[in-house]
């Protein structure tokens, strides 16, 4: 039953170049700013300018901002949906996956008419106000990718047996949820954030008719009159999102202590059991 | 002597009140005043104005340097349609996001007048715009305008095509795009538009009709390409041949600085004009520091920027006969012959063949994938 | 959903009643645990849509209508949806496959242990790289005069043009697609394929089952679930998305998607309440899809429980 592997190579072969290949393209076109020869003349532009660090920082700190609320949101209600309220499932994913079905222009409509200076909840009328509300607007984009991480992270532990354990040892809601649960969907959480981060970066629609200096319109108007830029910021924007993936699952591995916490709670809670 | 003295002090005041209100109607507070007044204010909003967008960033620049005034720009990706809707969000919102002047496409001044969301100002210049680019109430006036033309790149096209006739020449297979859908986007329709005046078409309803049929034309002889010819594509070769205004493609072609060459031509058998409309929101947080930037756009400072960013200003007639416009400005620019034959179709000819195109182009022209 | 939401009044109830304190406490905090939820989907997700897919049921001045549902029954519009469909079906489908043999290989292949977090890692990144950058990088690459293309005609001496292959094509879109949903499927589908356990592997060939046996009995139904769950993302996700196939086959391909554009922000049509219109039935669909999958997927977790 050893299974070979070269099968699972050659796949892994085949979708590197797929997706090797046109970066390649981009980055050999970002390159090509000066004639006949290869340069980085489009690199040196893109960082001399000040709006590509004021927008690309201000997508960094949004995007950072929308994992640590959309966390915070939907870790709990998974496990509370999970443990108690099974019958409401379908319900919870329905709302879940409600905004990819939502085109995003008709949301953010939605936000400029009921959240306007004359409303009751008057979110645009100041840039702080109308940040808030840009980030609420990316929490809600990056919902379904976020529930269904954490959900599908949830299915794979016991967390039933695992609260059991918890609570038989005296901890409270919250000890359980962030000791006991959360460290042990940690590679969920953090495949939700991935996701989270990309679409904050690149986003357009929000940002655009928010007016909010965000990297997708900055993106959007230089690619207008300028062809070797956008190329290259379109590499530099792949590589500093990589890095900071990167960074987060170093940051989020944690020290090794804290997984093991929780796995030998449940062997604890096992041997209680019986 | 008293009923005399009376009526000289009657007369007297009458006189002066009638003078003063002659003022008020015509250009209100002097400009020293309205600048007084725009500096107390300290800002300005703006919205839709990119900076490579008709040399938008040196007129900026002029503007802050000349009355030190800060300029608060709102979401240069913003259409038309955008800069409305930020009005109509706003109204009552003295905060930051609430647009005070905003520069639109000709159709969208009376249909914002409509919805009373604009506020009337004649700048001092006002007579030297043309009657049929303004609204004679002062709420809307034509800005700029640029004629569509062809850019080529010249790296991968040898001969410029010269006309749209010679567009369908087996040359320029997989080379001809437009610069957006033509469903929804102005250029697009206004290149659509041009090769209708180009086929003969007169009004709006032929040109739009030509033209649908002339790109039917193109796309069966396999010219066309679909892909939105924007400056990356272009420039990588995938769109050699792009319509578009003459002010974008000029400040492509510099911006490019020969890589690839772009050759900027003017269509010898169509050509059509298109105006864009400046005006202040009836919902200006900064009603005399907008009023003061109007001063400043159409100025001839103004009006020469714009036209080093390759749009026409409104006021190019008069200030070329009285001999306001530099030769070397004059010198970037195509020929003034090209300019000569342009079409200025009326606000009725552009939504008739609006509406037209927009509900043919999937029909008739037929470039459905496959 | 009605019902669901009766019994979130009926909970409320429950937090003012004084019942036996020592037999449910724990039930109205919990209520408290959801509220969150509830709430800032009905401020920030529902509230918004429905204050605007109501305009899909108005004219212009506000006043009810039926005009704009009946008009979205034109033959332009039917064949936009009829288009949306099918290439979101196609890119829904393929990805999932692809994504699936991927995200298996970097989990169960027994590969180097670096490649997991960096296909991990990537996919996350690419899962985002849409829109133009997206159409440009394929357009340097499969274009006429794209890198490969020129490789393949030098190289190789074959001309993929002439033999018929088109990146302005709905398989050439479709293929371009695939570039954010393969690592979609792969970050969603990794998580589940951990919980597919290798004792049951080994149990399965001690008594003598088939590699084909094993994954047909045992891994799919238990993987069904997140498959299907995953096909109905990369549906949705594609169904909406609009950017790419803007920049590649913008004037010609018609999907729903740029028809909403047009009618809500164009500088042109501007008919926002036929705009409306297309979003309402873009969310019947894709909200019909939801509704089957959750269906599907009670059916398959039945055994399971």
């Amino acid at each position: 039953m050893k299974a070979s592997r070269t099968g699972p190579a050659v796949i892994v072969l085949l979708g590197a170049l797929y997706f090797v290949l046109p970066l390649v393209a981009t980055f050999e076109f970002s390159l090509s700013m000066l004639r006949s020869i290869w340069s980085f003349e489009a690199y040196r532009v893109v960082f001399a300018d000040p709006q590509f660090r004021t927008t690309f920082s201000f997508s960094v700190i949004a995007a950072l901002a929308t994992i640590v609320l959309g966390a915070l949101l939907v870790v709990p209600t998974a496990y509370w949906v999970r443990l108690r309220f099974a019958k409401l499932r379908p319900l919870v994913e329905f709302i879940t996956l409600l905004p990819l079905v939502i085109p995003p222009i008709v949301l953010v409509f939605g936000y400029i008419r009921l959240y306007n200076s004359s409303s009751w909840l008057p979110f645009t009328n100041s840039a702080g106000g109308t940040n808030l509300l840009l980030v609420f607007g990316y929490v809600v984009l990056s919902l379904p990718y976020m529930f269904r991480a954490v959900d599908t992270g949830m299915a794979a532990i016991d967390i039933r047996t695992l609260t059991e354990a918890a609570e038989s040892l005296g901890a409270k809601r919250s000890t359980i949820l962030f000791r006991v649960i959360l460290p042990n969907v940690r590679a969920a959480v953090l495949s939700g954030a991935f996701l989270t981060f990309a679409i904050v970066i690149g986003e357009f629609v929000l940002a655009s008719l928010l007016n909010r200096p965000a990297f997708g319109p900055y993106l959007a108007l230089i690619g207008a009159n300028r062809a070797y830029e956008p190329a290259a910021l379109a590499m530099i924007a792949f590589a500093i999102t990589w890095a900071c993936m990167g960074l987060l699952q170093v940051f989020a591995s944690g020290p090794p202590g804290r997984p093991r916490s929780g796995r030998s709670l449940f062997k604890l809670a096992r041997r209680a059991a019986r | 002597m008293k009923i005399s003295r009376m009526s000289t002090t009657a007369l007297a005041t009458v006189l002066s009140l009638s003078t003063s209100l002659a003022f008020a109607q015509s250009g209100e507070m002097s400009m020293d005043d309205l600048v007084a007044a725009a500096k107390k204010e300290g800002q300005l909003t703006t919205i839709a104005l990119p900076h490579d967008w008709c040399n938008y960033g040196e007129m900026i620049e002029g503007f802050k340097a000349k009355y030190g005034i800060e300029i608060n720009e709102l979401n240069p990706n913003a259409g038309s349609g955008d800069e409305i809707e930020a009005i109509k969000a706003n109204k009552g919102n003295t905060g930051p996001q609430a647009p005070d002047v905003i520069d639109v496409g000709l159709s969208f001044g009376p249909s914002a007048k409509a919805e009373d969301l604009l506020m009337p100002y004649k700048v001092a210049t006002w007579d030297e715009i043309p009657d049929d680019a303004k609204d004679a109430d002062g709420y809307w006036y034509g800005d700029y305008y640029g004629v569509l033309v062809f850019g080529i790149n010249k790296d991968v096209i040898d001969t410029a095509p010269q006309s749209f006739e010679d567009l369908l020449k087996s040359d320029y297979a997989n080379s001809v795009a437009l610069a957006g859908d033509p469903r929804s986007a102005n250029n697009a329709i206004m290149s659509l538009y041009a090769a209708g005046i180009a086929r003969g078409g007169k009004t709006g309803i032929e040109a739009a009709t030509a033209g649908l049929e002339f790109f039917k034309e193109l796309n069966e002889a396999g010219n066309f390409v679909t892909v939105d010819a924007e400056a990356a594509p272009i420039a990588q070769g995938t769109t050699p041949v792009a319509m578009n205004w003459d002010y974008n493609l000029l400040s492509m072609r510099d911006n490019l600085n020969g890589n690839p060459p772009i050759e900027v031509v003017v269509p010898s058998d169509g050509v059509v004009a298109g105006v864009y409309v400046q005006a202040i929101s009836a919902y200006a947080p900064h009603p005399n520091a907008a009023k003061l930037w109007m001063e400043y756009l159409y100025s001839d400072e103004g009006q020469l920027t714009w036209l080093k960013g390759y749009c026409h200003p409104i006021r190019f007639n008069a200030m070329s006969k009285a001999g306001k416009i530099p030769q070397d400005l004059l010198d970037k620019l195509p020929p003034a012959e090209a300019y000569e034959k342009a079409v200025f179709p009326t606000l009725d000819d552009q939504n008739a063949a609006k509406a037209e195109i927009a509900a043919k182009w999937d029909s008739v022209v037929g470039a459905t994938v496959q | 959903m009605g019902a669901a939401i009766d019994a979130g009044t009926a909970g409320a109830a429950h937090n003012d009643t004084d019942a036996a304190p020592s037999r449910r406490p724990a039930r109205s905090f919990a209520w408290l645990g959801l509220a969150p939820f509830f709430g800032f989907a009905i401020l920030f997700l529902i509230g918004p849509t429905l204050y605007l897919v109501a305009g899909a049921f108005q004219d212009r001045n506000g006043a009810f209508t039926f005009d704009n549902i009946l008009g979205l029954f034109t033959p332009q519009i039917m064949a936009a949806y009829a288009i949306s469909i099918q290439v979101s079906l196609a890119s829904a489908a393929l990805g999932a496959l692809i994504g699936f043999f991927l995200a298996h290989a970097i989990v169960h292949g027994r590969l180097p242990a670096w490649i997991r977090p960096t296909v991990v890692t990537f996919s996350g990144v690419a899962s985002n790289f849409a829109g133009i950058p997206l159409a440009f990088a394929f357009l340097a690459t499969l274009g006429r005069l794209g890198l490969v293309t020129l490789f393949l005609k030098e190289a190789a001496g074959v001309n993929i043009y002439a033999l018929g292959f088109n990146l302005l094509s709905f398989w050439g879109l479709t293929i371009t697609y695939l570039y954010f949903q393969i690592p979609l499927m792969v970050l969603i589908v990794t998580p589940a394929l951990d919980g597919l356990k290798g004792e049951w592997r080994e149990a399965a060939s001690v008594l003598g089952a088939t590699r084909w046996q094993y994954w047909r009995m045992v891994a799919l139904p238990v993987l069904a679930p997140s498959i299907l769950g995953c096909f109905l993302l990369l549906f949705a996700n594609s169904f909406g998305a609009i950017a790419t196939a803007y920049a590649l086959t913008g004037s010609s391909l018609n999907i729903v998607p740029i028809l909403l554009y047009a009618q809500i922000r164009g500088d042109v049509l501007y008919n926002p309440n036929l705009g409306y219109a297309l979003a309402f039935g873009m969310i019947v669909i894709t909200g019909c899809s939801n509704l089957l999958y959750l269906w599907l997927r009670s059916r398959a977790e039945r055994w399971q429980r």
